[in-house]
């Protein structure tokens, strides 16, 4: 199950309901400045909103721009939910990927999720990761191109489900040790390499080709 | 660290299982094939239906630990299999009813690792180079023959083809062979670096890209069953047996081995007339000084040391060489800037072997080196291994060394090299009671 962490104190455990209901796990996280709530178990969530009404320290503007300029979380899809009427003063509207105005329904809240995901991550509605014809769905772990099935591991599918889901952005290996593995592994760094080579042999040249080698940095994901 | 725990690790035991049991469900797997590796490397399996699975991942499946352990089992093991969800794998063979495998952790039912689990014993060994900073890369490259036919009992089998080194024999079954081989192994997550065909008629060689020595004696172990696989689809027959043919060179598994500290290859040396740094002559050095003793397990059966004999690029004297091709180690010259491809080759392995201990073994002599700073021999010029010792000459040498190797003893632990040890013994024991074709051509006329 994806993880959604919550900022803000006001309707967190209405919102925290609805977000459990549309599948999230929600963690809510405290209103003391961290950027990351205390029972986490990922490193970063699938998605993060800031609830902003009553947002003061740090502010909405403030949350969302060290999110943006956290190593782990610079990518993650950020919903603002304004407070009724915010609308009128203009604060916290150019925030984030997408915005909601409370009060708000489990139905407007999952096709705003939506909407931001596919912003961020070019992830469709119904959880599938479209690339020309190579298909990734993130609901059932599958992957297939040309409608047919390609097997992968459980670890070459987290590494290929990272790189679609950050087109075009040059990732060290040690940043793709630490984010997709997650912790230290024996493996060593050159795991990266023997994985991304396993990817490529599985999904044969024409979607090979959009792993790009940059050279003496690391891989990139050439989604279109 | 056990290898239990080690899983944690990776992202939580929680998501692969999910991805398991998800991936069953979506493609329509109806068995898991449990596998585990016995003493001598050979695979063994049993199957699950997937109504098991769950339970299996959670709780293990019980096994008789001494089916790992060969031809000498004595009595009976309670053992528990632990999948290990991290190599679930869909097998592209049988597409008609897919089956799917995943290896096994073998343990106690106390929880700790069996004494007799060979790839519990190389992850120890990893988890033990891991705590000094360590982690050994292993290329490979693997001879087999691939025949028409099998001769009825003991006769000489059907070769398919005439080609030689590198020939491209455009009408042979070998090459349809080797592209579906290659197809299999690529959909099963081994990636291919080249194949050829080699010196003998019916001789083929695959090279499997570098990888951790986990990963690569797992390669190792689906390689033999895809090959087979492939064959068996084109009615031909696969063996790695190290030397089929008296007239050819037989098969030989070259392992290449380099060692890192997280992205920095530490055999790597700056001076391009050095070829390893100081640190990869102590690691090659305790290799070569413990060549002895590891050959048991890179030359484990009888019919490996006829190989050994014949030259053909296999080895007879612990020597190293940049150039030659007799040497039991050559240091590949390399290419200026490639600082990740300095590694050494060696070249006594054949493919059938347990690759679980011959790497785990591998690793420990050369951990040694560093370790106690051992000083590497000069090298051999032009295949001159003047005052080199010389490998075991045959089986029975062999596992006399190993028997008495306190580094065999300390790495794989008393219980795996006695049950390795009393294999060998056996098979020595079924040899020696053995009438051979030699002893008819050569006696039965003249006495």
């Amino acid at each position: 199950m994806s993880d959604a962490w919550i900022y803000g104190e006001r309707n967190s455990e209405e919102t925290s309901r609805l977000l459990a209901e549309l599948g999230f796990s929600p963690h809510r996280v405290a209103a003391n400045g961290t950027l990351r709530p205390p029972d986490a178990d990922s490193r970063a969530p699938a998605l993060a909103l800031v609830l902003a009404a009553g947002l003061e320290q740090p502010s909405c503007a403030e949350l969302c721009a060290r999110l943006a300029a956290d190593e782990e979380l610079g990518e993650v899809p950020v919903l603002v939910a304004l407070g009724p009427g915010a609308l009128a003063e203009g604060v916290g509207v150019s925030e984030g990927h997408e915005l909601l105005v409370e009060p708000f329904t489990a139905e407007e809240l999952q096709a705003r999720i939506a909407r931001a995901r596919r912003a961020v991550h070019g992830i469709d509605h119904d959880d599938i990761v479209r690339v020309g014809d190579l298909e990734m769905n993130l609901a059932t772990y599958q992957v297939a191109i040309d409608r047919r099935p390609v097997d992968f591991t459980y670890m070459e599918y987290e590494l290929l489900k990272f790189l679609v889901t950050h087109p075009q952005r040059v990732f060290s290996r040690e940043a793709l040790l630490s984010r997709v593995w997650g912790y230290d592994y024996y493996g060593g760094a050159r795991t990266v390499d023997v994985h991304v080579r396993r990817v490529r042999a599985k999904l044969g040249s024409e979607h090979a080709a959009r792993i790009k080698t940059v050279r003496s940095v690391g891989y990139r994901w050439e989604g279109t | 660290m056990t290898g239990r725990q080690s899983l944690h690790t990776v992202r939580g035991v929680t998501g692969h299982r999910e991805f398991v049991l998800r991936t069953v469900e979506e493609r329509g797997v109806r068995f898991i094939r449990l596998w585990f590796i016995d003493v001598l490397g050979l695979l063994k399996s049993f199957s699950i239906p997937v109504s098991e699975l769950e339970t299996a991942l959670e709780d293990g499946v019980g096994l008789d630990g001494s089916s790992l352990e060969g031809a000498s089992r004595l009595r009976e093991y309670d053992c528990i299999a632990h999948p290990d969800p991290r190599t679930f794998q869909v097998l592209p063979w049988k597409p008609d009813s897919l089956v799917a495998r995943m290896f096994c952790d073998v343990c106690q039912p106390d929880g700790e690792p069996f004494g007799g689990d060979s790839r519990a014993m190389l992850r120890r060994v990893l988890e033990q180079a891991a705590g000094l900073g360590y982690t050994m890369q292993v290329g490979c490259e693997v001879e087999f023959f691939l025949f028409g036919a099998l001769g009825a009992n003991g006769a000489s089998p059907v070769t398919l083809d005439d080609g030689a080194y590198f020939d491209l024999t455009p009408l042979d079954v070998g090459s349809d062979f080797r592209r579906r081989t290659i197809e299999y192994l690529e959909r099963i997550g081994i990636p291919v670096k080249a194949s050829h065909h080699e010196v003998a008629p019916s001789q083929h060689e695959i090279q499997l890209a570098h990888t951790d020595a986990l990963s690569m004696a797992d390669s190792v172990t689906t390689f033999r069953i895809a090959v087979k696989e492939a064959a068996h689809e084109l009615g031909a027959y696969a063996t790695f047996m190290p030397k089929p043919l008296a007239a050819y060179p037989g098969s030989g598994m070259h392992l290449h081995i380099s060692l890192f500290q997280g992205e920095r290859n530490v055999f790597h040396d700056a001076d391009p007339g050095e070829p390893l740094s100081p640190t990869g002559r102590a690691f090659l050095a305790g290799v070569l000084a413990h060549a002895g003793e590891l050959t048991a397990v890179t030359n484990q059966w009888i019919n490996s040391y006829r190989r050994l004999a014949t030259g053909f690029e296999a080895p007879e004297f612990v020597s190293w060489t940049r150039r030659g091709a007799a040497a039991l180690v050559r240091v590949p010259s390399r290419r200026p800037g490639r600082v990740e491809g300095a590694r050494f080759e060696l070249r006594s392995p054949d493919p059938a072997c347990n690759p679980y201990l011959v790497l785990a073994l591998v690793l420990a002599a050369g951990l040694r080196g560093i370790e106690r700073g051992y000083e590497l021999q000069a090298e051999s010029i032009d295949d001159e291994a003047a005052g080199a010792p010389r490998l075991p000459l045959d089986l029975r040498e062999a596992t006399d060394l190993f028997d008495a190797s306190e580094l065999a003893r300390e790495t794989l632990g008393d219980r795996l090299c006695d049950v390795f040890v009393a294999n060998k013994r056996r098979e020595l024991a079924d040899e020696r009671r053995t009438v051979t074709e030699f002893d008819r051509s050569r006696y039965l006329r003249l006495l």
